[in-house]
């Protein structure tokens, strides 16, 4: 690693530590919570019905809706909450920073060398409360872990190679798990440890009649929440789990988690009456507020508390790079240069918007390297130059410009509203672009198929510092709209997976983002502002989302009602 | 009349066919199929073994014809749907949960069209012409004319920001509160039977013009009779006959409104399962609701046929 | 003198009998119709207004001006503007553009559909009548936007396939109305005449049996043409309409006007009102002239 980058590595964290602090809320001192009450949330998913309770049928969703009942082996440090007087915002959506993490179910972690073990002791009196039918109240033990490894590493569903790092688990007493390794994995703590596929479901509940695990009337946990009633398209509801082992200390005193008697998750379609429900109360928080109905909830409903946070996905037109114009490099930086980013920022987006912010995420800390530390040439991209990107198209042969489809999902309102602008941009410099709005199945098909056209316009998720390459960049990848296929780059990603130093990781990351977004097989958009909005009788909260892989759970067992305020209030 | 009855029942086995293909047939061809958007679920990408794993565990590498007698035995043999692609619960169970909710919007605004267009219809038939005639007939195109998810969104933003008051976004069912239960359904069932209850005022009134022309009524009143007894005894009930042809025939209206309607006031009802079914590419739950409203629209045809032969005579005998 | 007196009186009575079928026409519509009259006017407003949006545009229907993002109605902007700063009323123009297409090819391709089917089943009767009536059953018996969901799922949204689905669409339905009117032109003695001079089925089709039906099919067109403009609408609020940046009525109703009703209320209610007076007044005026020229089809929609 040379000097300077590790210049920039210094630089950039202590930017981010800036950012946050700037970012975060005047800090109040912890009030002491109150018990009961129910907490109506919508939640980032608003529109988006359980698809499995079963993590074993590999669906992503899945940790959101059982990450209350099911508990993991690690989770984020709420302790270091905003809302807890620390600094971190946890709206990451699926990546937990080192020095953040907690173990939930494991107490502590050790890794060993020859031969390469990871050894997980876990946290004793962890109780599975009784569903009658289902199963009888015990203990959590080291086979449940052992158990569900197993299983989700051999469901038919599961994605080729996933836990092929791991070469046996076993459980060395009833409290110890030991991970035998076939080789270190840079995700290890996500993929088996806070990721979308590690909840610890118990033999008796796959084992349950009526559907096992899948049927929502048989789950059962050691979280902090059971799911009580489900209706698709309509709500979950989570009763308080009296049993649940973790407590929280406020001034001095320790309390038992969770606070609410009830968690209703509210799936509510359509977008009006989401906001409608919000301002009159029937919502206490809603998590995902576009930034086009900020302004009117901030006139309407002024009591209203809020947290910005920046979308956890980046918006980009992507550009098949194996197919002619788009396979010349002149002609896919001239796109860039033909769009005015930041007066989509300012005409568009209101400001509620970053110029850059992938595909790292500037929450990522170190990873993340900002825009004035890139080199002139990454910089240059993010410049609205009209002539520069004629005469590239010049250069590369098309000095009339060319016709090019794209391919946009018709169920996101701003891209449907954007793309047209980016077309007004383009025809600036001769290029026309043909719009194909898709439904939502059949566009995201058309990606994972190959078979998009040689425009596509989406936005992808960060989902941590690591994958936001690998899933983008890499040949055969389902999230590789542009066909990225550079066998140098694959085999650097092979290398960082297998890295166990960090600070190695990071530097080699940053230098291959760096030269991905020289490359500019995307005209890099802004990444939009997102809101969350709450009730000032919410408490103990600032705007926590996740708490592991898009799994809410812990953070609404911190959360407390103000039922006194809500009453003054007239609600 | 039992022999008409036999007739009609008859007559629906091949429209029921018919159905069964358009429903299975439409729903296998939509682009972006299960296979993908499962694998796409995860960011990781999945190798050709998955796939070909996927396929077989889900039936969809059989060929269509044998997929289709499957799913055909399995519902008359067993009254089965299949099971939900991603949740693996029966179809029919899910199905059966929604269907009397969507009912039950429909029937509340088919009473409120009919309490408003009936007594309506009858009034501007009686004053042919008239300017109450001529502004009620204007009212009943306007009505048709508005589009129910504006007024539905209207409906739902505005009271919030003036009064701080919207409609439950929270589901009750009748067994846990009547009262709420029904207050909720009231509106999205008011702005349903909005447009219904402008065609069934238009078809009224014509209809009453007409009987009102014939030779009976002409000698009801000269015998005296007052108009409230000649519309009540006489015209009325002859008039009707073709307006319930027309609640028939609307049917498909009732649920094809519930879709949006069910979306604006979160009812779970067959509307919300249905898009919710399209987006995840669930093939039993998509072809399920599909033909369960189509078999329902077809029952409800033959029972209005059916109910002819007490409104009128003629059909009775023959 | 007086045989030349009586040959101008002869000659001006034998005019009055012959009179303009349309000029008659039209002063039958506002003397006995004046709200169906007014329909028709308001429609050819907007007709025009739709064919010549490009000269009475004040701006481009996609033209952005983000200084001047939701701006109430004022004397520089008509209707205001929109959450990305354009013209509303230059788009309202050209969005009665594209209604008017969407409108006119998708209830001409309906017509079509129908007028075909129903002129065959009709006339022809027998097995084939019986297995396209089966089959005209089963498709009436799903909701029209239930079907629109699906197969806007399979082809995509987009206008052809909107004009597509929905000329279909109501192309098989409407065809039971025309059927019904073939059934009873077909028993008329000048068919049978025709056929037993041995007139060919296409040409009897054709000559004898289509021009005795074109007063339904003229209502029909007309009530279709309403009904696809709200159709259209229905659509775009489920996301499946003609897309963006193609202004439709529909679109521009459901798109961010609705998250912008409170602070931006006119961005909904130009192409509310627009839309709702079109399809009135279309509306209006069919059943105007369906009660002049088929008193049968009162009461059919």
């Amino acid at each position: 690693m040379n000097v300077n980058r590790l210049r920039g590595l210094a630089g950039a964290s202590a930017l981010s530590l800036a950012l946050a602090s700037g970012v975060a809320f005047a800090q109040t001192k912890m009030e002491t919570p109150k018990y009961g009450g129910t907490l109506e949330i919508s939640t980032v998913y608003a529109t988006i019905s359980a698809l499995s309770f079963d993590s074993y049928d590999w669906p992503w969703k899945h940790n959101h809706d059982t990450g209350a009942v099911y508990e993991q082996l690690f989770a984020t440090d709420l302790s270091k909450a905003k809302s807890r007087g620390g600094k971190a915002s946890f709206t990451a959506d699926a990546y937990i920073p080192t020095d953040l993490i907690r173990g939930e179910l494991a107490e502590k972690w050790e890794w060993k060398q020859n031969p390469l073990q990871l050894v997980i002791n876990l946290r004793k009196g962890v109780m599975f409360p009784e569903k009658p039918g289902v199963m009888k109240a015990r203990e959590l033990v080291a086979d449940d872990v052992v158990y569900a490894f197993k299983r989700m590493s051999t469901s038919p569903k599961a994605t080729g190679g996933y836990f092929d790092y791991v070469k046996d688990v076993k459980a060395a007493d009833t409290h110890t798990v030991v991970f035998d390794m076939k080789e270190f994995n840079a995700e290890w703590d996500y993929r088996f440890g806070y990721g979308y596929y590690s909840g610890i479901i118990p033999k008796e509940v796959v084992e349950a009649p009526n559907g096992g695990a899948s049927n929502w009337k048989n789950i059962n946990g050691t979280g902090p929440f059971k799911l009580t009633d489900y209706v698709q398209g309509n709500s979950n509801v989570y009763e308080k789990n009296p049993d649940y082992w973790d407590k929280e200390t406020v001034d001095g005193k320790e309390l038992k988690l969770p606070y609410v008697d009830k968690v209703v998750y509210r799936i509510i379609k359509d977008e009006a009456t989401r906001v409608t429900a919000l301002r009159t109360g029937k919502l206490d928080v809603m998590e995902l507020v576009r930034w086009q109905d900020v302004e009117t909830l901030k006139k309407s409903t002024p009591n209203l508390k809020w947290n910005k946070w920046l979308a956890t996905s980046g918006t980009f037109l992507s550009m098949r790079v194996d197919q002619k114009p788009f396979d010349d490099i002149r002609v896919r930086r001239a796109m860039n240069f033909a769009i005015n980013k930041q007066e989509i920022i300012k005409a568009y987006y209101n400001d509620n918007a970053e110029l850059f912010a992938y595909p790292q995420h500037p929450e990522y800390g170190p990873y993340f390297q900002p825009l004035n530390e890139q080199p002139a040439s990454v910089q240059e991209l993010f410049k609205f130059d009209p002539a520069k990107a004629k005469k590239l198209l010049a250069e590369a042969g098309y000095p009339n410009g060319f016709t090019f489809k794209t391919q946009v999902c018709s169920c996101n309102a701003d891209h449907m509203d954007l793309l047209p602008l980016i077309s007004a941009y383009l025809e600036q410099v001769g290029v026309k672009m043909e719009i194909q709005p898709m439904e939502y199945a059949a566009f995201l098909s058309a990606m994972t198929t190959q078979t998009n056209t040689a425009g596509y316009f989406m936005n992808n998720g960060h989902t941590n510092p690591t994958t936001t390459i690998r899933k983008s960049f890499v040949p055969k990848q389902v999230w590789n709209p542009s066909q990225w296929n550079d066998p140098k780059l694959t085999a650097r990603m092979e290398a960082v997976y297998k890295e166990p130093d960090e600070t190695k990781r990071i530097a080699e990351l940053r230098a291959m983002t760096t030269e991905m977004l020289d490359n500019a097989p995307y005209i890099w958009l802004p990444t939009p502002y997102v809101y969350t909005a709450w009730w000032p009788w919410v408490k103990g909260y600032e705007g926590e989302l996740r708490a592991g892989a898009v799994r809410p759970g812990p953070i609404y067992a911190r959360m407390w009602i103000d039922q006194d305020l809500k009453k003054k209030m007239g609600y | 009349m039992q022999g008409y009855i036999l007739r009609r029942i008859l007559a629906l086995i091949p429209t029921l066919i018919f159905a069964s293909f358009i429903v299975f047939i439409t729903v296998r061809l939509i682009p972006g199929n299960i296979i993908d958007l499962m694998l796409s679920q995860n960011d990781v990408s999945a190798s050709k073994q998955t796939r070909e794993q996927l396929e077989s565990l889900l039936g969809l590498d059989t060929p269509m014809y044998i997929q289709y007698f499957k799913w055909m035995g399995a519902l008359l043999f067993q009254g089965s749907l299949g099971n939900s692609l991603w949740t693996n619960t029966p179809v029919m169970d899910e199905i059966m949960q929604r269907l009397p909710v969507t009912f039950e919007l429909g029937i509340m605004a088919l009473l409120v069209s009919l309490i408003v267009g009936i007594p309506i219809g009858v009034y501007a038939a009686l004053k042919q012409d008239s300017t109450g005639d001529y502004i009620l007939r204007t009212l009943s195109i306007l009505a048709l004319a508005i589009p129910g998810f504006w007024v539905g969104t209207l409906v739902m933003v505005f009271p919030s920001i003036w009064w701080g008051w919207s409609p439950s976004v929270r589901y009750v069912s009748f067994s846990q509160d009547p009262l709420a239960h029904l207050g909720q359904l009231a509106i999205p069932a008011l702005i349903l039977g909005k447009a219904f209850s402008a065609i069934i005022m238009r078809l009224t009134r014509t209809m009453m013009l007409e009987v009102l022309r014939q030779d009976y009524i002409r000698t009801a009143r000269a015998k005296g009779l007052s108009v409230g007894t000649i519309v009540m005894r006489h015209a009325l009930r002859n008039a009707l006959i073709p307006v319930v042809t027309l609640v028939g025939l609307q049917a498909p209206l009732l649920f094809g409104g519930a879709v949006i309607l069910e979306q604006i006031f979160v009812i779970p009802g067959m509307g919300l399962l249905l898009l919710e079914a399209v987006g995840s590419r669930d093939y039993p739950t998509i072809t399920g609701v599909f033909l369960v409203i189509g078999v329902s629209v077809v029952l409800i045809n033959l029972l209005v046929d059916m109910s002819y032969g007490f409104l009128d005579p003629k059909v009775r005998n023959r | 003198m007086a045989e030349i007196t009586a040959e101008t009186a002869a000659a001006r009575e034998g005019s009055i009998r012959r009179p303009n079928p349309y000029r008659e026409f039209f002063s039958r519509l506002f003397r006995e119709k004046p709200l169906g009259a007014i329909g028709a006017v308001v429609c050819l407003v907007f007709l025009f207004a739709g064919i010549f949006a490009d000269v009475i545009a004040p701006y481009g229907f996609n033209q952005i001006m983000p200084i001047n993002r939701m701006k109430p109605p004022s004397w520089q902007f008509w209707f205001g503007t929109d959450n990305l700063g354009r013209d509303i009323f230059s788009r309202i123009l050209y969005g009665a553009r594209l209604s008017v297409i969407i409108g006119l090819s998708a209830a001409l391709l309906a017509t079509i559909i129908s007028v075909a089917l129903g002129i065959i089943t009709g006339y022809l009767g027998g097995k084939v009548d019986m297995l396209i009536q089966r089959f005209v059953d089963a498709w009436m018996s799903f909701p029209d936007i239930v079907i629109l969901i699906v197969v806007v799922a399979v082809v995509g949204p987009g206008m052809p396939q909107v004009i597509g689905i929905l000329g279909c669409l109501y192309g098989i339905a409407g065809s039971r109305i025309i059927r019904s009117a073939v059934l009873q032109v077909r028993e008329q003695s000048y068919i049978h005449a025709a056929q037993s001079i041995g007139g060919g089925t296409p040409r009897i089709l054709w000559r004898h049996v289509l021009p005795n039906v074109m007063p339904p099919v003229i209502v029909l067109f007309t009530t279709r043409v309403g009904a696809v403009i709200l159709a259209e609408a229905a659509l775009s609020f489920l996301g499946l309409g003609v897309p963006p940046p193609a202004p439709t009525w529909g679109g521009m109703l459901t798109g961010s006007a609705r998250n912008y009703m409170y602070l931006a209320p006119w961005m909904a209610l130009a192409p509310g009102i627009c839309l709702t007076l079109v399809v009135f007044s279309i509306n209006m005026f069919g059943d105007a002239l369906r009660d002049l020229l088929d008193p049968r089809m009162r009461g059919h929609r």
